[in-house]
């Protein structure tokens, strides 16, 4: 009957799509018509944005011409869908043969058994960490050994608007600023342009959420620190970190040289970038997008605190699955990227800092293209940088934190009994996650 | 249902071909799901070591996360405005579309476009009339002498939500209502007009109990539609990496699944929700009996 035959063949072809979706790698013949059957294929997952794709490339087409038997596929997504779709890839047991990693993450999979054990091949090549800023390997290291290894690194630093400085003849910040110099300047700096009463253009912008742009400098620099060396206990609500507490609640709701949180969000764009706050403690990774803007603007040190400069160091890098069925093949381009030609390929990004010292001292770090910035600040700043903190449980409990802190920075909480709260919170986050 | 309608012989067995593929993602899909969501929200789970049996654990958590309390009130207050104001536009657009007018097809296709548009890019349009400084809300406010409202902020956060969602789902609103509206016989209305009723009467004596089968209906939809509001409020409310200024139940699960390893926690909110849509539907349905009129 023909009425019969389109849902019979419908349903033919559905069966057959799901079956089927599966071509196993060794059927496939290499381009001579040969049968490839040494060629291994790696899948490499990382977050980013798509231009970091070409250069990712770029660094395996030099990769797999030193290394004809190993084929590398790049997949970059964005950092919300990286982390979804490699969770999803790891508990369906099919996750890539190696992917990117942030250091505050690493132990959340680690401590979980998903990734492989790296220290015998590292053991195997003891020169490929020689010249390896030692700050960036810290993260990686646990009682048994490197599971992961740093690929680039960030130092977080003062970047200003040399144009709004100028105007408001402001002196630009130095490597001797304090967090009293800044808020001065950050008071010299707010104006009020159209003359309506609110601000439009503030001193001071920082994202507060999470602790890496401002607030883990601030703590370690007024003499607090952010959890006990165990990770049992959370030091934030502690009197060192309240005096740095108090700075940015004080430039916010005293001064109002930066702006609520409410505020920041309603511009809808990065205030720094939009020309609307004159000073923003970020990363490197920020520097492409801020080249494009259209006011000068460089970098200094972040300020100092009763108890010295600091500020925060975080490490991106890699891992390789425990499922992985190539591991060595894995392992091998890790140690290109960590060469001297993966590592110049890298920075050519512009993202980041690269974690070989001597890439990092040379032109292709310190005088990048399209850009006339004090890049030595980022490396001088490793002095007194103090690690990211990396803890199993790291996002729920940034969470707890961060999100507990909303209520201040909209002033609708007031600060030190909201800290008491977030202070409990944060610790049953530990408790839970040991 | 009429005897006629019941299909016999050929036709049943080409009825259930065609509805296999629908019956295969149901079963394995939708109701697998459902009875794994069930089973883990008595486990610990952080989806890469295996579940461990906690029991009840992760619902007795529940009443004391202040979180998830703030969560379902959201919901609650966001569902309560959210589901009379759906029906309410949708019907008035549904009636003034239901009239002869020039251009009807291009305004009924206005309407129903939102239906269609991603949420996403819906979301960042909005956020851009929301935006305190350059925003064309607070412009169109300039302009009539207001002052500048921030709009994603949580004095208007609620009313800023409730706008998006509600514009989003006018379309299918308006649908239903036309297919109500268009099935009322036009003989009661010329009926009326010779009894000498006016149009309000005529709404609220012939159109309205005519279309209670539809708002009953509409009720339903928006009602689960409310509980399940996600993608506009994430969109408008998040901020950065952090918790969205309006977390609502679906938002918690999402955070406690995906970047808490709380995959246990997150299956047991998902069936309190899950539990309290169901509740809410036995309701409607013993008020159904009373109120819904069938032809």
């Amino acid at each position: 009957m023909k009425k019969m035959l389109f849902p019979v063949l419908l349903i033919a072809a559905l069966l057959l799509s799901g079956c089927g979706g599966q071509t196993p790698p060794e059927a496939v013949p290499s381009e001579g018509g040969q049968p490839a059957a040494e060629a291994v294929e790696l899948k490499f997952m990382l977050w980013g944005a798509p231009e970091e794709l070409a250069v990712w490339n770029a660094i395996v087409d030099e990769f797999q011409a030193q290394n004809p038997g190993i084929k590398v596929n790049v997949e970059v997504s964005d950092w919300t869908a990286y982390w979804e779709k490699l969770k999803t890839m790891l508990a369906a047991g099919t996750p890539p043969d190696l992917f990117a990693m942030d250091a505050p993450y690493y132990l959340d999979y680690q401590t979980r058994g998903v990734l492989k054990n790296l220290q015998p091949y590292v053991d195997a090549n003891p020169d490929m960490l020689q010249g390896v800023y030692p700050q960036t390997l810290e993260a990686y290291k646990t009682a048994g050994g490197y599971f992961g290894l740093p690929r680039d690194f960030q130092t977080i630093v003062l970047f200003y608007n040399k144009d709004m400085f100028d105007k408001a003849g402001v002196a630009y910040p130095t490597a001797d600023w304090t967090y009293d110099d800044l808020r001065q300047a950050s008071k010299d700096l707010t104006m009020d342009t159209n003359g309506d009463g609110v601000a439009d253009q503030y001193g001071f912008t920082a994202d507060l959420w999470d602790m890496e742009l401002a607030w883990s400098s601030a703590i370690w620099a007024h003499g607090g620190d952010i959890l006990s060396a165990d990770h049992t206990q959370t030091l934030i609500g502690e009197p060192a970190a309240r005096q740095a507490w108090q700075v940015f609640h004080d430039m916010m709701f005293q001064d109002k040289s930066m702006p609520d949180v409410n505020t920041a969000a309603s511009y809808g764009l990065d205030l720094f970038q939009a020309g609307i706050a004159a000073m923003t403690p970020i990363g490197h990774w920020a520097v492409p997008g801020y080249n494009a803007a259209n006011f000068q603007w460089d970098v200094a040190p972040m300020p100092k605190g009763p108890a010295g400069s600091a500020t925060s160091v975080n490490s991106a890098g890699f891992v390789v699955a425990e499922a992985s069925e190539h591991p060595e093949e894995a392992f091998e381009f890790i140690k290109f990227v960590l060469s001297q030609s993966g590592q110049t390929r890298l920075t050519e990004l512009g993202f980041a800092i690269p974690v070989l010292k001597s890439v990092a001292e040379s032109p292709v770090f310190l005088e990048q293209q399209g850009t006339t910035i004090n890049q030595q600040a980022f490396l001088d700043s490793l002095a007194f940088a103090h690690m990211k903190p990396v803890f199993k449980g790291y996002d729920e409990w940034s969470a707890a934190v961060g999100d507990g802190m909303i209520p201040i920075w909209t002033g609708e909480a007031e600060l030190n009994a909201t800290l008491d709260e977030i202070v409990k919170a944060a610790d049953e986050v530990l408790s839970k996650n040991k | 249902m009429e005897a006629g309608l019941k299909p016999k012989g050929r036709e049943r067995l080409t009825l259930w071909l065609m509805l296999t593929p629908t019956l295969i993602g149901l079963t394995f899909g939708v109701l697998g799901s459902i009875l794994a969501t069930l089973v883990l929200s008595f486990t610990k789970w952080d989806l890469l070591t295996p579940p461990q049996w906690t029991g009840l654990s992760n619902y007795v958590a529940l009443f004391t996360d202040q979180k998830f309390s703030r969560a379902l009130l959201n919901t609650f207050k966001f569902s309560a405005l959210y589901v009379p104001s759906v029906i309410v536009v949708s019907l008035l657009v549904a009636i003034l579309l239901n009239r002869k007018i020039r251009g009807l097809g291009a305004f009924r296709t206005i309407y129903f476009l939102p239906a269609v548009t991603s949420a996403v890019a819906a979301a960042l349009v909005w956020n851009m009339i929301f935006a305190k400084d350059t925003g064309i809300l607070n412009a169109i406010i300039g302009v009539f002498g207001g002052s500048r409202l921030c709009w994603i902020c949580s004095d208007h956060i609620l009313t800023s939500v409730l706008i998006v969602n509600v514009w989003g789902a006018i379309g299918e609103g308006m649908i239903i209502f036309l297919a109500g509206l268009t099935a009322i016989p036009r003989e009661y209305y010329e009926a009326a007009a010779i009894d000498g009723a006016n149009e309000v009467r005529k709404f609220f004596r012939i159109t309205l109990p005519l279309i209670t089968p539809s708002i009953f209906f509409m009720t339903i939809i928006a009602t689960i539609n409310a509980f399940q509001a996600y993608d506009y409020i994430y969109m408008l409310t998040r901020r950065g990496q952090g918790d969205s200024s309006f977390p609502v139940i679906v938002y918690s699960i999402y955070r406690n699944a995906w970047n808490f390893f709380n995959y246990g926690g997150a299956s047991a909110q998902a069936i309190e929700l899950a539990i309290l849509v169901i509740a809410l539907m036995g309701l409607y349905f013993w008020l159904e009996r009373r109120y819904v009129f069938y032809e």
